[in-house]
Parts: C-alpha cells; structure tokens; sequence
C-alpha cells in the first residue's frame, strides 16, 4: 500500500511541472487558435462569428490542397528518403576514432546553418544564370535537361525538395547513433558469434532493439515535414503562383501578410488535424512490431 | 562487461582484407559526403568578407579583397554582443528545464503503468503538431496578461514547453530499450525512485539527453518567430534577431547578413562539437558501469 | 569517471540556473520599479514608445536613427522606448500585437491600405491639430502627400519618403553601342526586346520573386496605360467597374507579350529584387523597371561608372490607351502612425516627435542620402548619384498614378501578385481577372 502511494506520488510529482508548463503554453493557444477559425477577423478591431465557413472554406481552397500535396512529397521524402539515409550513416558512423567524429559532425553542419544561408547556397546552385547545376550540365554535355530549376511548376518543388531532405539528415543520424549506443552489446555480440550475417544481424537484432527510437524519429519526420516552412519560405517563398506553397507558409500568408487572422488560424487547425491522421496512421502500421 | 568489451575488438577477423577494401570505398565515400556538407559553412565565411557587388556576381568565388571590416560593422550595426549574452542566457535555461522536466516526464511515462498514460503521451504528440506562427497571437495575449512579456521568461518558457515532446519521445524511447533488471535490482537495495532517477536513469540517457540537447540548442539559438514577437526591449533581443536587420524589404544588404551569421555560428558549433561528445562518451561510459 | 562528468554538469547547469535566475529577476523587477518612479517624481516628464524599421546599414536607416538620438538629446524631459525591428519581421509584429491591442504610442506605418486598416481597427488617431499648427511645414509637400494617409478626411501620418514604383531604367552604354534610344511607345519597347536578344544582352531584368515587384512596378503603370487612372479607381471601389473588363484584360495581355517575347531573363520568378538590381547594375540586362528605392540599393552597391551609365524614363505609351503616358505609378513613404490611446502631454510630446522625423530639415537630409522625398527641397546635386539626380529631374515632370497594391486591399493584392506570376509563366489572362475579381468581390462583400 505504501509502496503504490509512493509510486503514485513520483508518478504525479514527475508528470506535472512538464505537463503544467506545457499544458499553458501549447495546449492552451492549440485550441484558443482553433477557436479563431470560427471568427471572420482581420487581426484588428472586432471579430465576426461565422461558425464553420473559415474551415468550410479551407476544405474547398485549391491552393490548400497545392500545399498539402506538396506537404505529402515532403513527407514521402522524408520518410522513405531521410530516414533510411539517416540510418544507414548511422550505422557506418558509430565509433569514436577521428575520423568518425570529424564525419559525424560535418554532416551535422547544415543543421547549425540558419535556413537563411542554406536557401540562398542552393538558390544559387539552381540560379539559371550562373548556377552550378547548370553550369555542371553545359559541361557534361547534358544541356537538355538544364531547367530553371525554382521557377518550372513540373520540377520546382522536387528541387526544393533535395536541399530538405539533405538539411535535415543530421538530427536523425544523431538520435539513431544515441540509440545505437544503448542497444547490448553482449546480444550484439552473441548474434556475431553465431555467424550470424551482417544484414540479417540488421534486420533481427539491431532494428528490432532500437524499433522504439525509429517510431519516434517517424513521428518527427511526419511533423517535421507538415511543418516544413524556413527553407521554402527562403528558396521561394511558396511561389511562383503557389506552385510551391506548403501548407505553413500558406498559414503564415494568410495571417500576416494577407490579414485573413481566422482563416490563418482554421489552416492551422486543419494541418494538425492532417498530421494526426498521418502520424496515428503510421504508427498503426508500425505496430506489426518486429518484436 | 570489461572482458566483452575487448573482446568485441577482436571479433571482425574473418574476411579481414574484404572488409578493409569495402571500409576503404566507405570512409572515401563518407569523406566527399562530409566535404559537400561543410562546403556551405566555407561559403558563408567567404561571403562574409567580399563586397555586395562581388557576393553577387561570383557567388562561389574568393572575395578578391578580403573586406574584413564587415564583421566590425556587422557587429556594431546589429548589436550582436548584447545578443550574444542574452542568447546564451534564454538557451541555457531553456535547455536545463526542457532536460530537467524532460526526462523526468520520460522516466514515468516508460516506465511506470497508470491510467490516463495513452492520453498523455497523446497530449504531448499534439504539440510536435502545431506550426509555431500560428501560436503567436494567443501567447502573446497570454503572456501579457501574466506580465511576462519584455522578461528572458517570455522566451524560456514557451521555448522550453515547444522542445519537450521531443524531448520526451526521443529520452523515452530511450530508456525503454534499457533492462529493467538494472532497476529492479537498484529498488531492492532500497534506492528511491527519485535515487534511481538522479543515480542511475539520467546518466545512463547521456546519450540521448544530449541528442535532446543538440537539437534544443539549435531552436531556442535560431528562433526568430517568438524571439521577434515577445521581446521588445532592445536590451533582452536574441541572436536571430540581429541577423535579420540587413534586409529591408526593398533590398538585401548581403555581405552584413553573412558577416552577422559567420559570428553567430561560432558557438553553435562549438556546442555541437561538445556534445557530440557526451553522445560517444554516454556509450562507454555507460558499458562499463552496467 | 563518468561520475565526476555528471556532476560537473549537473553542477555547471544549477550554478547557471541560479546565477541567471537571480540576475533575471532583478531585471525583471526592476523594470516596471523604475518606470513607476519616474513617473512619480517629475510629473513634467513624459514616456512615448516608438517603433520603427530602420535597423540596416543603409543611409537612410543611419540619418533616420541619428534624427532620433538628436532628439533625445534636444527633449531631456521626453523618455524614448525606441525599438528597432528587423523588417522582415515588423508588420508580422505589428499585427500580432494589434491583435492584442497592445499597439507602441508610435509607429512607422504604410500609406494606403495599411493606414485604413488600422483606422478601421480604431486603434489611431488623426494628426490635423499638428499639421494645421505648423502650416508653412504642411504647405511644403508635394501635392497629394496626404491622400494615402487621410481617411475620411481626416489625416493620420506624414510621408518621410517618396517611392515611386515604376521607373524605366536603362543603360545608356549599351543602348549607345546599339545605336538605339529610350522607347516612346510599345512597338519602340518590343523593337528594343528584339534588338538586345539578337545581341544575347537581356533586354529588361526582372526579379520577381517576392511577387509585388511585377505588380507595383510594371503593372501599376502599364495597366494605367491602357486603362486610364479613372478605371482603376472605379474599380478598386467596385463602382463601374470590373477586373474582368476588356481593358483590364488587354493590360494583362501586354504584360504577356513581355515574357512571351522573352524579354526578361530566364527564371525571373525565382530571383529577387536586389539580385535584379545587380544584374542591371552590371550591365546583364540594358534595362530593368524598377522603384525609386532601387536609387538607394544602387548608390551603396553599384560603382560609379555603372551608376554614370544609368539613365531613367517612364514606361512607353500604349496605342489607344486611355491613360496619360507621361505618368508613373508611385506612392508617398512611410510616415508615422500614432496610437489612439496617446493623450495630453504625451500627445504634445508625440506631435513634436513626428514633426522632428518629417521636417524639412530631415527630408532634406534623407534626400541627400539618395532616397526621395514628397517634400519640397532643393535638390544639391553634388551630394547624390547621377541617378539619382535624373530621376528626381524626372518626378517634376510627370504625374502620379495610383499603385495597385497601396489600392487594393492586401487579400487581393495577394492574388494579383501570384495571378501575375502565374500569367508571366503563359496563364490565361482572362482566368487570371476572372480569380482577381472574384476576390475583389469577396473583399467588397466582407467590408460592406
């Protein structure tokens, strides 16, 4: 009996200052903005109720959707293209020689960079004027397929889209390596000592023990990737014409720079209802757990 | 665990001039990946020093004058050493209770069963949601009313509540990987939960606490949104707002911005470098002990 | 070992806790301490916050900010919470803590639609007592300077600058080694877009990719070529007038003949203005349309010979347009907007603060830094960029057309701009004023 009192009062007393601070300062304004989205409100003087036609409206916009496409590229990228990457430089970068270090913190680098200076590197890498990549393809000799990469809707957002994916391979490959560096050795070992092969080892011992660390970085990536704003903000600013609009920067348009303050706040509300979908989704398709 | 430890040295004998070959196309590999990565921290400190005109016109060359005066004017101009010390103020704060709370939170939610767990877990995971902008407004009149504004608390706190789903989710996933016996073993003896957490919970996280580190300093370093909204006093300004007085609308004045940032990277780098190291040394540290 | 590393950081991390708390505290606590006292003592003295923009390197953000030290030093008894936002981010700022209503006493404000916005917030008040007392001073600007901030004939600023929108740049260099002169009319320009492509020299440089500079520099004139100032007018108040209108749609059009004709770069939609500047600064391009904020930029950054080289003129005329073609698109600068809630003494302190950052003296100044002024100056010519003098020649002899985007409000604003985007990368015009209209319309409907 005493015991579980004292479980429960660790329990409460580790819970709630994390809870408390977060609830105020999350949760709160989470649905305080929700409840933007039902007013017709310019940002000043008085707000109109209109109940649902902010969100009505949001299901209906074609430039929502534009972006929420563009979001799911991000997301599949993300996914199927920084994950794997994050984790197979993971697995190479594990030792503590030199060398790995100096590795390990160069692809790091891009992380430390603000987003400002990484989108200006690559907006003059796609320059169409004195780019690299088409300076790179003259010389190959592979002139037709020189494009004026940031301004083709057929090819904008995939080229927006490289400069995402290779920014944010560091924090993964950082989480990854915490992880590895958890997983017993001695059952690492015992699997080589069985002459076990290094790819089955992968898949039957390494993966299943750091499964939980992989759920989490999912999740990140799917957030992340709903989120995704700085960059594109920089590199294009989600033109030209929207073609490259996510949904953040649409958000952020709407709110400041168009002064549409409920309709800005009813995207909002809609992209964590999408991220919720997805991530709840991807979870219950992880669960076929390996363990 | 000593013994297994050296023992795992001698293990990759077989296939050893194989392994060598591969470890050798790898490492060069690796190499040409880490000098494309590092290419744009090069580019930045070359930029900072050429004029607009040539930023411009050779984007990837050598400044023909190295104009160092830049970093003079750009700190002068954006104020920077302020910055630089309030910065380093909000983010060391800000980091110590996003940890501290942080892997508190994560320690109960792995380990312990109780009811409203799957709701709290789903609680946080809300907030990895949300895009930040659109949270300026309701904290802003919040944090009014509480009369937080214009304090180092407008940021720590906001900053500290934003990172700890991260924080949480990457500790916990963590901590769930570790044995239990270790504990159980420890609540025989007697240690308290508390013990356990401080002694042996938060040293054996190392690794993933300074994961959590790294990515929590980068936020709260590189914030622009709430830094710009909830802090007015020029006195308490942060670091991402001194980068951003170069451009006005109408006009970029590069060479300034790259000079500004060329600065403002130094110490994010060197704690990166830092606790890359805690990541490595969790490892062995945390092997022997065990 | 691994204790001892624990410790140290546990131990480095309470001792920051504590030695930062602490400190903050006092910080924290001291504030609204002094403030109070101030307040108490000297009753005569008086606090006023103001909010500007002028955080860079350029002149103007120097004279700017020395005008404002002069004026601490000159007004002991008027305390300053002068805060300096990075541009990027200020109406972002703006407009969060308006929402809050929380606004600064002062602030640089917009003409135009920013200034009827926050009229319509009810958060200012009008200036006429100040300018109706100094009557010589209001007398000096240039015709007009009030219109954008007056709402209901009321007036709630005083421009600091002038930015006219739409000039045509050119390179007197290049148009010389090919034997060719500034065009009069539409034939003359698409003539020159031939010439120069046969030459591989970028006929007209454009960066669009903050999507107003198609908007505010080449459309506002265009468009008022073929329309007429009266039509837009007409139609920005929804009043006789459509966007889906044949004239309308026939300005579109001419804007399309420009990058189906291929007169601007490759990849303008993803450049930016100050990388379009450059490259007309360096002779890329034998011409660029750009606003008289590009004097500014080009003065810091362009050298001499290439700044020797520049000359100015306004957009060629249009066969059967309804609209004057000795005019360009501009609007007056920022002036300074002031919070309703400023009353008594502080209103007296206010009124002398925004008569310091707009009197002749400060215009003069700000003129001398290659940035126009909507004030009457003599212009010394020595002190500025050839240029920059042309260009000034230039405003004496033109008029003023509205700009769409100081009209217009900022929702549809926005859809114009990307509607630009879109039709210079081969949209339909008439679609493209079909979407402009519809949110005019919208726009109308909510305002009603």
């Amino acid at each position: 009996m005493t015991t579980s009192t004292r479980i429960k009062g660790f329990i409460l007393i580790g819970l709630l200052p994390a809870l408390l601070l977060y609830s105020f300062f999350v949760i709160v304004p989470i649905f305080w903005s929700a409840y933007y989205g039902f007013f017709d409100w310019k940002g000043l003087g008085s707000a109109k109720f209109i109940g649902l036609t902010n969100y009505v409206e949001v299901f209906n916009d074609p430039i929502f959707w534009t972006g929420f496409k563009n979001n799911m590229l991000i997301v599949a990228a993300s996914v199927f293209g920084q994950v794997p990457i994050a984790m197979i430089l993971a697995l190479l970068l594990t030792r503590a020689s030199l060398f790995q270090r100096m590795i390990r913190a160069s692809i790091f680098m891009p992380m430390v960079l603000s987003s400002v200076v990484v989108g200006i590197i690559w907006g003059y890498i796609y320059h169409p004027q004195i780019g690299v990549l088409n300076f790179v393809l003259d010389a190959t000799g592979l002139e037709m397929i020189k494009k004026v990469w940031l301004s083709d809707p057929s090819v904008s957002m995939y080229a927006i889209m490289v400069p995402i994916i290779w920014n944010y391979i560091g924090p993964y490959m950082i989480i990854f390596i915490a992880a590895l560096q958890n997983t017993s050795p001695e059952i690492n070992d015992a699997a080589s000592l069985d002459g076990v092969g290094p790819v089955r080892k992968l898949f039957q011992v390494t993966l299943p023990m750091i499964w939980d660390t992989i759920k989490v970085v999912i999740v990140l990536c799917i957030s992340g990737s709903l989120k995704a704003f700085d960059l594109i903000y920089v590199m294009t600013g989600g033109g030209p014409a929207h073609t490259t609009e996510v949904l953040a920067s649409y958000m952020y348009n709407s709110t400041f720079n168009v002064y549409r303050f409920g309709y800005g706040s009813a995207i909002s509300t809609a992209i964590i209802i999408l991220s919720l979908i997805l991530i709840l989704g991807s979870q219950y398709l992880m669960k076929r757990d390996y363990r | 665990m000593e013994q297994i430890l050296t023992k795992n040295k001698n293990i990759p004998k077989l296939q050893d001039k194989k392994l060598k070959w591969s470890q050798g196309i790898i490492n060069i590999g690796l190499t040409l990946y880490a000098l494309v990565t590092l290419y744009p921290l090069f580019w930045l400190f070359t930029s900072a020093l050429k004029t607009n005109e040539e930023f411009d016109s050779r984007p990837f060359g050598l400044p023909e004058v190295w104009q160092w005066e830049n970093l003079k004017r750009a700190w002068d101009v954006s104020a920077m050493g302020t910055s630089l010390i309030n910065s380093t103020i909000v983010t060391i704060i800000s980091l110590v209770l996003t940890l501290l709370l942080g892997a508190l939170a994560a320690y109960v939610l792995a380990r312990f069963q109780f009811r409203f767990k799957a709701f709290i877990m789903g609680l946080f995971l809300l907030g990895m949601l949300i895009p930040i902008h659109s949270t300026l407004v309701p904290l802003f009149i919040m944090m009014n009313k509480v009369n937080l504004l214009d304090t180092y608390w407008a940021l720590i706190l906001p900053y500290t509540a934003f990172e700890l789903p991260l924080a949480i989710f990457v500790t916990a996933a963590f901590l769930i990987a570790i044995p239990k016996e270790i504990e159980e073993a420890a609540l025989i003896d007697g240690t308290g939960y508390w013990g356990i957490f401080f002694r042996m919970m938060l040293p054996l996280s190392l690794p993933a606490l300074s994961t959590v580190a790294i990515l929590g300093f980068l936020r709260f370093w590189n914030d622009f949104a709430f830094a710009l909204i909830f802090i007015s006093k020029p006195a308490l300004k942060t670091v991402p707002l001194s980068l951003s007085v170069f451009a006005t609308g109408y006009a970029t004045d590069y060479k300034l911005t790259m000079a500004a940032m060329t600065i403002a990277v130094v110490p994010t780098i060197i704690v990166f470098l830092m606790f890359q190291e805690q990541i490595m040394k969790g490892m062995t540290a945390g092997a022997v002990k065990g | 070992m691994k204790k001892t590393l624990t410790f140290a950081i546990m131990t480095a991390f309470i001792v920051s806790i504590i030695g930062c708390s602490s400190g903050n505290k006092e910080e924290a606590s001291g504030k609204p301490a002094a403030s109070g006292a101030t307040e108490t003592k000297a009753p005569e003295k008086v606090k006023l916050s103001l909010w500007h923009n002028y955080t860079g390197d350029d002149l103007r953000a120097q004279t700017m900010r020395a005008t404002l030290e002069q004026f601490q030093k000159d007004n002991p008894n008027i305390e300053l919470d002068v805060q300096g936002i990075p541009p990027d981010g200020y109406r972002a700022r703006l407009k969060t803590v308006a929402a809050a209503n929380e606004m600064p006493d002062l602030f640089v404000m917009w003409p135009g639609v920013m200034t009827r916005e926050f009229v319509g917030g009810e958060l200012l008040q009008p200036i006429n007592e100040l300018l109706d007392s100094k009557p010589e001073w209001k007398e000096g600007f240039l015709p007009n300077s009030f219109t954008e901030f007056t709402v209901d004939e009321k007036t709630y600023g005083a421009p600091m600058a002038l930015s006219p929108t739409s000039i045509l740049y050119y390179n007197k260099t290049i148009f010389d080694e090919h034997n060719v002169q500034p065009p009069k009319t539409w034939d003359d320009l698409m003539n020159l877009v031939d010439t120069f492509k046969k030459a591989k020299i970028t006929p007209i440089a454009l960066g669009n990719k903050a999507a107003w500079v198609a908007q505010s520099s080449i459309l506002s004139s265009l468009a008022d070529r073929v329309t007429g100032t009266e039509w837009f007018l007409k139609a920005a108040a929804g009043d006789g007038a459509k966007f889906t209108d044949p004239e309308f749609v026939e300005a579109l059009k001419h804007l399309q003949q420009l990058s189906d004709a291929k007169a601007f770069q490759d990849g303008f939609n993803s450049i930016d203005n100050t990388q379009m500047e450059q490259m007309f600064a360096q002779g890329k391009a034998a011409m660029m349309i750009d606003g008289g904020w590009a004097l500014t930029n080009l003065a810091a950054n362009a050298s001499p010979e290439a700044l020797a080289a520049m000359r100015a003129t306004v957009l060629p005329s249009i066969p059967g347009g309804k609209g004057n073609p000795d005019s360009l698109s501009g609007v007056v600068g920022t002036g300074l907007g002031l919070s309703k809630k400023v009353e008594g003494a502080r209103k007296d302190a206010a009124f002398k603060l925004i008569y310091a950052m707009a009197n002749p003296e400060v215009q003069k100044k700000t003129l001398e830094g290659n940035q126009l002024v909507s004030y009457k100056v003599e212009l010394d010519t020595s002190k500025v960029t050839p240029i920059f003098a042309e260009v000034y020649k230039l405003l004496g002899t033109v008029t003023t057309t509205p700009v769409y985007d100081g009209r217009l409000s900022s929702a549809v604003a926005d859809v114009v701009n990307n509607g630009l985007q879109e039709l210079l990368m081969g949209g339909n015009p008439e679609a493209i004023a079909k979407k402009i209209q519809a949110a005019h319309e919208k726009e109308l409907a909510g305002s009603k």
